[in-house]
């Protein structure tokens, strides 16, 4: 068996998911540096909705992805309690139609260890008086709102307090390769304007929808679409629970409550480019209309905000719905097995709630190819404060979760 | 929609100065759109900080025409002249255009603060037994304008971290001994000049003046008992 601490490997993107796996690589002993291009999480994590999930709403469409989520919840509950306000979330029938979901919905829950509570719709407007008086039923379920910044800080932070090395404004610009694979990244320095080769053992494409170009720049295809989504927030926060439409997924039918604000999303189309994407009109007032539905409150809340979020698409060219389904899984690939190329590693897809077992997963991966056996841990210690990412992060100590 | 063009003249270095870039605009094109638009189409190098874009991280703050605000709230439309002029914030360390290293306003933070609030929304609502209590975000979400804006200039503490502590003894009445101390002293809630330029700039609505005020007010009596 190997020794992780012979081994550099280098994290390209500063989402979640690189920052669950430089913690995850430096507390299993790696050498780890992670290079992000602009500012940590300003790609897609920090626009994320804010919902943690419980996997509720995606128990019908798949129990594996759903049961995940309700473990990776209860993980975050312990080793970053300070980033979720758990309050539960509250799936609501405006519907005939969606009152016949109830109970596929609550028997898909219950198969993947989701834990439900069907309320009527007395029983919902006491919960919340906001709602719309004309929901039919409800159901509750240990859904949350997430810190969309603070939760990958926590990780963050803990990453630089086992040693790896975080460097934002850092655009990767090359990939080396000698004979057995990847030998090195080239990487811009915006800071200093000068380029500089880092030397690494492995490379994790951790770039979300830009991992398709991360990919190119070692040769190799990764066919992602960028699948941009929007989502909007007034400057009222109306409900304590996060609310969601009792029906299949679907465009607008979650109504994220969030500090002192209110957040109706999202949508999907794709674009070839991941950058720059901003809401359309029609979006904006397809979520209005949307929240308005569920909490008519929403309709005279102030304006606040309407912004778009890329997820990455698995396959070049997928229909929106087939698409949808897919989104929601995350795949580690060994680019050394798939495209001859060794040492790269690509980890794509997944939830912001599921951060810490994609990297999990991933780092296994990793452990498997250059044959170290260390275990994951990071399920068992309470992380440091987002604070201390950028204050004494080296300091503080480890407690158990 | 009806689209136009704007300029936008953004703070690069000493050498350079402002640079000039031509954007497109609409109703609810905010400056940090623009800047997105920037770096995507015009110059990739382009640093600035940035993460929600809903007013939540607290990451996005800058000099807009000479106010300190958020890049993301704030709408190009809102705004008036030909060019809008964007700074990076003077209280931080500049790293390069509009980014700015927030090391040293975390570093005011005391250790062990907590980041949770119960939930004053429907408090007349019922409550399901399983949720002890609800919780939600302070509402002060760490951007530091209120410590760009503040005209004190000896050594303080700062309206951002001031306020935190103030809220952590709201919550937990027990820690007030242990957070005074942390506001006692000449850099503490002493220093302040009662400017209330820091209430003002907040966009969220934390009125960090109001807390300091509150802590000069629990350390006086403090003393006065101390006295006793």
């Amino acid at each position: 068996m190997a020794d992780p601490t012979n081994y550099h490997i280098v994290v390209i993107g500063g989402g979640g998911t690189g920052a669950a796996l430089a913690y995850d690589l430096a507390q299993r002993g790696y050498r780890a540096t992670l290079l992000e291009r602009g500012e940590l999480t300003s790609g897609t994590t920090g626009r994320h909705h804010g919902q943690l999930h419980s996997g509720a709403r995606y128990a019908a469409g798949d129990r594996s992805i759903a049961r995940e989520c309700m473990e990776e919840t209860r993980v975050l509950m312990r080793i970053a309690p300070e980033a979720i306000e758990y309050n539960s979330g509250l799936f609501v029938a405006l519907t005939a139609e969606d009152e016949a979901f109830a109970e596929t919905f609550v028997e898909s829950c219950a198969e993947a260890g989701i834990p439900t509570e069907r309320l009527s719709a007395e029983a919902c407007l006491r919960l919340e008086p906001g709602l719309n008086p004309a929901i039919r039923c409800g159901v509750r379920v240990p859904d949350g709102t997430l810190d969309a910044w603070r939760l990958p800080l926590h990780f963050f932070a803990a990453a630089r307090g086992h040693g790896a090395l975080i460097r934002n404004f850092a655009p990767v610009v090359g990939i080396e390769l000698d004979r057995t694979g990847v030998r090195a990244v080239r990487m811009r320095d915006l800071r200093s304007k000068r380029e500089e080769e880092i030397g690494c053992d492995l490379v994790i494409n951790a770039a979300g929808a830009w991992a398709g170009q991360v990919a190119g720049l070692a040769g190799v295809s990764l066919p992602l679409t960028p699948a941009p989504g929007s989502m909007l927030a007034v400057r009222k926060r109306l409900t304590n629970l996060v609310v969601s439409r009792l029906h299949p997924a679907g465009d607008g039918d979650i109504l994220v409550p969030q500090r002192g604000l209110s957040i109706i999303g999202s949508t999907q189309w794709q674009t070839d480019d991941p950058d720059d994407v901003v809401p359309s009109d029609e979006e904006v007032e397809f979520l209005r209309e949307s929240a308005v539905a569920m909490v008519p409150g929403f309709a005279e809340a102030p304006y606040q905000a309407a912004w778009a979020a890329v997820r990455p698409l698995a396959g070049a060219s997928v229909d929106v719905e087939a698409g949808r389904a897919l989104s929601r899984d995350f795949v580690t690939i060994d680019h050394g097995k798939n495209d001859g190329v060794g040492g790269l590693v690509s980890l794509i897809g997944g939830k912001a709630t599921t951060l810490r077992a994609m990297a999990e997963q991933a780092v296994d991966v990793v452990g498997g190819l250059l044959d170290v056996s260390r275990e994951c841990r990071t399920a068992e210690y309470v992380l440091p404060s987002h604070r201390a990412y950028y204050r004494n992060h080296a300091t503080e100590p480890e407690r158990s979760a | 929609m009806s689209e136009r063009n704007r300029t936008v003249a953004v703070y690069r270095n000493r050498e350079v100065g402002f640079q000039e870039f031509t954007v497109p605009e609409n109703e609810r094109t905010t400056v940090l759109d623009a800047l997105e638009y920037i770096r995507a189409r015009i110059d990739p190098d382009l640093m600035y900080r940035h993460s929600c874009h809903h007013g939540s991280c607290g990451t996005c703050g800058c000099a807009v025409d000479g106010k300190f605000v958020l890049s993301c709230l704030t709408r190009l439309g809102d705004l008036e002249g030909d060019v809008v002029r964007v700074e990076p914030l003077p209280t931080m360390d500049h790293i390069g255009d509009l980014a700015v290293d927030p090391t040293k306003f975390f570093e005011e933070f005391p250790e062990g603060l907590t980041y949770l609030r119960p939930s004053e929304v429907n408090a007349k609502a019922e409550r399901p037994e399983d949720v002890a209590e609800y919780t939600r975000f302070e509402n002060c979400i760490e951007c530091g304008l209120c410590v760009s804006t503040c005209p004190v200039t000896a050594d303080f503490t700062g309206p951002a971290a001031l306020a935190a502590i103030d809220r952590e003894i709201e919550k937990h009445p027990e820690r007030e001994d242990e957070m005074l101390d942390l506001a006692d002293g000449k850099r503490g809630a002493a220093a302040c000049e009662r400017a209330l330029n820091c209430s003002r700039v907040c966009p969220t609505g934390v009125y960090p003046a109001k807390h300091i005020a509150f802590l000069n007010r629990k350390l006086g009596k403090r003393r006065a008992a101390e006295k006793e």
